[in-house]
C-alpha cells in the first residue's frame, strides 16, 4: 500500500532535487519523526459549521501535536527525555542519530544502523523494507508488545525486550542480536521504549482532541496536561512492568521439561494437556483439532485490525459521499458535505501511503515447534496464561491478579507439555479423518 | 464522592456546581426521552455463520448495528451526562457498589449488546452457551482484556477510570458477535431499550451535559427535540435537570446520520 502514483513521485523527486541543491551535495537534512497520520486523520473528522476549510483546520491541529511532541519527545537526532519517563538519556544518546563513532570511538546511531530499515525512524512499522516482510515489523507506538513475563496488559519489563533483542524471533523476519555487545543491545531496548513512549502519548494527544476538544479549541500546553495527564500515566506502566510479572505456579508431578514431549514419562500429562486442548483451554477453536492452525483463518491483530475498521469505515463514506444529492442542500449543509468530503479524500490517501495492507493474522500450526516468543516450557507457559497481547490469542490464565482463569495456573504446565508433544506426534494418530495439512495443499 | 476533574471539563464542572448550588440541596431529577428514527429503516441483515454452526446457526442471528424497534423507536443509543464532578445521589453510588454487572455470552451474540458499567463495578463475563467462547475488550484508557470463556464458565474484569466513547466487545471465535461497553464514572448513563426510550435516574437538578452515541452514527451530532431541529457538537448537549423530572419526549434521529 505503500506505493505511490507517477505524480506523485515526481513531485517527490522535485523536492529531493531542491533540497540537495539547497543544502547542497554531501548533506541530508535532519531525521524526523513521522506523524501518525492515521490517527490524526480519524482525530480531525469536520464538525457542522466548521469555520476554516477542513483542509487548514486539520494541519493547524496536525502541527501542533507535532510541535508538542518534539518539545517533550526532541528529535530522531536530539532526543530529550523528560524525567518522568525514567528514561536513561546518554542511553538514547547511543542509539539515536545518524550512524557514527563519537570522541572516544564508540559506535553511535545504532537503532538506525540495526533497527530503522524495518521498524522505521519513528518506530511506526513502516521502514524501507516493512511492505515486504510477513509478519510485518512491530510498530512500537500503540505500545502494545507480544513475547513478555508479565500480565496482558501490562509493558514488558527491560529485560524481556533485552532477551526479544538477543533470541531474535523465530518465523518472523526479526533477527537475534546476540553478537551486538551487550550495552548496544541495552541501549536499543531503552529506545524502544521511548520510541513507544513517544507514539503512545501521540495517540494519546489525538485522542483527547478528538473525544474532548471543541472545532476551535486548541490542546492545552500546561505542565499539568501534558505530564501529569497525558506522559506520566504512560511512563507509569513503563516503570511499573517489573512489577506486574505474572505468577509461575510449580511444575506438578507427572512433568518432566527434560524428557522430549512424546516420552512415556509424561503420558498421563499430554493426555491431561490433551483434554484440556479439545476442552476448556477452547484451543482448538483457533488452533484446529488437528492443531495444525487451520480452525480460523479470517482474523487480525489489534494493528491490522485498526486499519481494517477505518478502511471500511472510509469506503463506506467515500460512496455515500459521491452518490449524495448537492443540488437541494442549504450552503451550510454543502459546506458540512464538502468539509467531510475532503477528510474522506484525505483518509483514503492517508491509508494508501502512511499504513501498510493489512493482512489476517493465522493461528500457529503448533506440529512445527517454531514458537515466536521462545520455545522453553516457561515461554509457553505465560503465552497461554495471558494470550498474546494485540492478537486475537486469549488468556486461558487470570485476566489480573486475584482473578480466575478457565484453566487452573498449574494444569497449564499439562498444555504446555501436550504443545510440545505435538510436533512428534505421528500423522497416524491424527486418524483416518485427517484433514489436509499444508503438504497437501501444494 | 466529589472528585475534581482530573480533564479539561474544569469550566462545564465549575458550572455544574453552580446550578447545582443554585437548586436545593437535595433535589434530583429524572432524565427520560425515546428516540425515534425518522424515516425508514432496512430490515436488520442476517449473519452468515461460518463456525459452530451446528449451536450458532438455529439462532438466525442478525447484524445489531441499527435495531429499530416497533414505533420506529431506536434502541442501543448511549446517553450519559459528562460533566466529571457531577454529584452522585449517595443511595445510587451505594447501590452500584453492591450489584455486578452481567454480560452474557448467550445464543452466540452478546447480552445485552451495549452493556453499561461503572467504575470499581465488577463486570461479570459469563459463557451460557454449550461452546466456548473468547471476550476480547478493547477499552482505551483501561486495560484491555481478552479472556478465553469456556461453556458455562465465566470471568471478572474491573474498570479504573472512565472510557470516553464506548468499548467494543469482540468474539474472535466468532468473528460476527459484536457488542459494546459503556464505561462511566458515576451511574448517569443509559441505553436506549428496543422501544427507543431511556430514562437516567436521579441526577442532581441543575444543568448537566449529556453526550449521545450509537455504534453506527457515532457522536450524534444533530437530533430533532419537541419538532425542532438541533445541533449537538460531538454529541453534546446540555440540559436542565428539574426535581420533577425531565422529559426530553421524542428525539428524532435522521437516517442519513446512520449512513455514514
Amino acid at each position: 500500500m505503500r506505493q505511490s502514483s507517477p505524480s506523485h513521485r515526481f513531485v517527490a523527486a522535485i523536492i529531493a532535487i531542491v533540497t540537495v541543491a539547497a543544502v547542497g551535495c554531501g548533506k541530508t537534512p535532519p531525521a524526523s519523526f513521522r506523524l501518525n497520520m492515521v490517527q490524526a486523520t480519524k482525530a480531525t473528522v469536520p464538525e457542522s459549521g466548521l469555520e476554516k476549510p477542513w483542509a487548514s483546520w486539520s494541519r493547524e491541529r496536525q502541527q501542533q501535536v507535532a510541535t508538542i511532541l518534539e518539545a517533550m519527545f526532541g528529535t530522531p537526532d536530539e532526543p530529550v527525555a523528560l524525567p518522568e519517563t525514567g528514561l536513561d538519556l546518554a542511553k538514547l544518546q547511543l542509539a539515536a542519530g545518524p550512524v557514527r563513532s563519537d570522541i572516544v570511538g564508540r559506535k553511535n546511531g545504532l537503532y538506525r544502523e540495526h533497527c530503522a530499515h524495518c521498524h522505521g525512524i519513528s518506530g511506526d512499522g513502516m521502514g524501507p523494507t516493512a511492505a515486504f516482510l510477513n509478519p510485518y515489523p512491530r510498530d512500537y507506538r500503540q505500545g502494545k508488545f507480544k513475547f513478555k513475563s508479565t500480565w496482558r496488559d501490562a509493558k514488558p519489563t527491560h529485560d524481556d525486550l533485552v532477551r526479544l533483542l538477543h533470541e531474535g524471533v523465530i518465523g518472523t523476519s526479526m533477527p537475534s542480536f546476540a553478537l551486538l555487545p551487550p550495552a548496544q543491545v541495552d541501549a536499543l531496548a531503552e529506545y524502544v521504549k521511548y520510541l513507544s513512549m513517544r507514539g503512545e502519548a501521540e495517540i494519546a494527544l489525538f485522542t483527547y482532541a478528538e473525544q474532548e476538544l471543541g472545532a476551535d479549541e486548541a490542546l492545552p500546553t500546561t505542565k499539568e496536561f501534558l505530564v501529569d495527564e497525558v506522559l506520566t500515566p504512560i511512563a507509569e506502566k513503563w516503570q511499573g512492568a517489573a512489577d506486574a510479572r505474572i505468577p509461575v505456579a510449580a511444575i506438578p508431578a507427572g512433568v518432566d521439561f527434560n524428557l522430549p514431549g512424546n516420552d512415556l514419562a509424561n503420558r498421563d500429562s499430554v493426555a491431561r494437556g490433551k483434554a484440556l486442548f479439545l476442552g476448556d483451554g477452547g484451543c482448538v477453536k483457533c488452533h484446529g483439532v488437528t492443531a495444525l492452525g487451520d480452525g480460523q483463518a479470517n482474523d487480525y491483530d489489534d494493528w491490522n485490525k485498526a486499519i481494517v475498521a477505518v478502511s471500511a469505515e472510509v469506503a463506506v463514506g467515500l460512496l455515500s459521499s459521491k452518490e449524495a444529492a448537492t443540488g437541494g442542500m442549504s450552503s451550510d449543509a454543502l459546506a458540512d458535505h464538502r468539509a467531510r468530503s475532503a477528510w474522506l479524500d484525505s483518509f483514503a490517501h492517508v491509508l494508501e501511503g502512511d499504513a501498510l495492507r493489512p493482512r489476517t493474522i493465522p493461528p500457529r500450526n503448533l506440529r512445527i515447534g517454531h514458537y515466536r516468543g521462545g520455545r522453553r516450557p516457561i515461554d509457553l507457559y505465560r503465552r497461554l496464561y495471558t494470550g498474546i497481547n494485540g492478537a486475537p490469542m486469549p488468556g486461558v490464565g487470570p485476566s489480573g491478579p486475584g482473578g480466575k482463569g478457565s484453566v487452573a495456573d498449574e494444569e497449564i504446565w499439562h498444555l504446555v507439555n501436550y504443545i510440545r508433544s505435538l510436533p512428534y506426534e505421528m500423522d497416524g494418530e491424527l486418524g483416518a479423518d485427517r484433514p489436509m495439512v499444508a503438504k497437501d495443499r501444494f | 464522592m466529589t472528585r475534581f476533574p482530573r480533564l479539561s471539563s474544569a469550566v462545564l464542572v465549575a458550572f455544574g456546581f453552580l446550578a447545582a448550588g443554585s437548586a436545593h440541596a437535595d433535589d434530583w431529577g429524572t432524565i427520560k426521552g425515546r428516540f425515534v428514527l425518522s424515516g425508514d429503516a432496512a430490515a436488520p441483515v442476517e449473519l452468515k455463520i461460518d463456525k459452530d454452526v451446528d449451536v450458532c446457526g438455529k439462532h438466525k442471528l442478525v447484524a445489531e448495528e441499527l435495531m429499530v424497534g416497533g414505533d420506529k423507536g431506536v434502541a442501543n443509543v448511549v446517553v450519559f451526562v459528562r460533566d466529571k464532578g457531577v454529584k452522585v445521589k449517595p443511595e445510587a453510588a451505594a447501590a452500584a457498589a453492591s450489584t455486578k454487572v452481567v454480560l452474557d455470552n448467550k445464543d452466540c451474540r452478546f447480552q445485552p449488546h451495549v452493556t453499561f458499567v461503572q467504575v470499581g463495578q465488577e463486570l461479570v463475563v459469563k459463557n451460557s452457551d454449550t461452546i466456548g467462547h473468547n471476550s476480547n475488550i478493547a477499552t482505551q484508557k483501561n486495560a484491555p482484556s481478552n479472556n478465553l470463556i469456556p461453556a458455562g464458565g465465566e470471568a471478572t474484569v474491573k474498570f479504573t477510570t472512565d472510557e470516553a466513547i464506548p468499548a467494543q466487545v469482540t468474539c474472535n471465535i466468532h468473528p460476527w458477535m459484536k457488542g459494546w461497553l459503556v464505561v462511566r464514572p458515576n451511574p448517569y448513563a443509559a441505553v436506549s431499550a428496543a422501544d427507543g426510550s431511556f430514562e437516567i435516574k436521579d441526577v442532581p437538578a441543575g444543568e448537566v451535559e449529556l453526550q449521545f452515541w450509537h455504534e453506527k452514527a457515532g457522536y450524534i451530532a444533530e437530533m430533532t427535540i419537541g419538532g425542532k431541529s438541533e445541533k449537538a457538537s460531538k454529541g453534546r448537549k446540555k440540559v436542565a435537570v428539574a426535581a420533577s423530572g425531565t422529559d426530553l419526549g421524542e428525539i428524532g434521529l435522521a437516517p442519513a446520520i446512520f449512513q455514514k
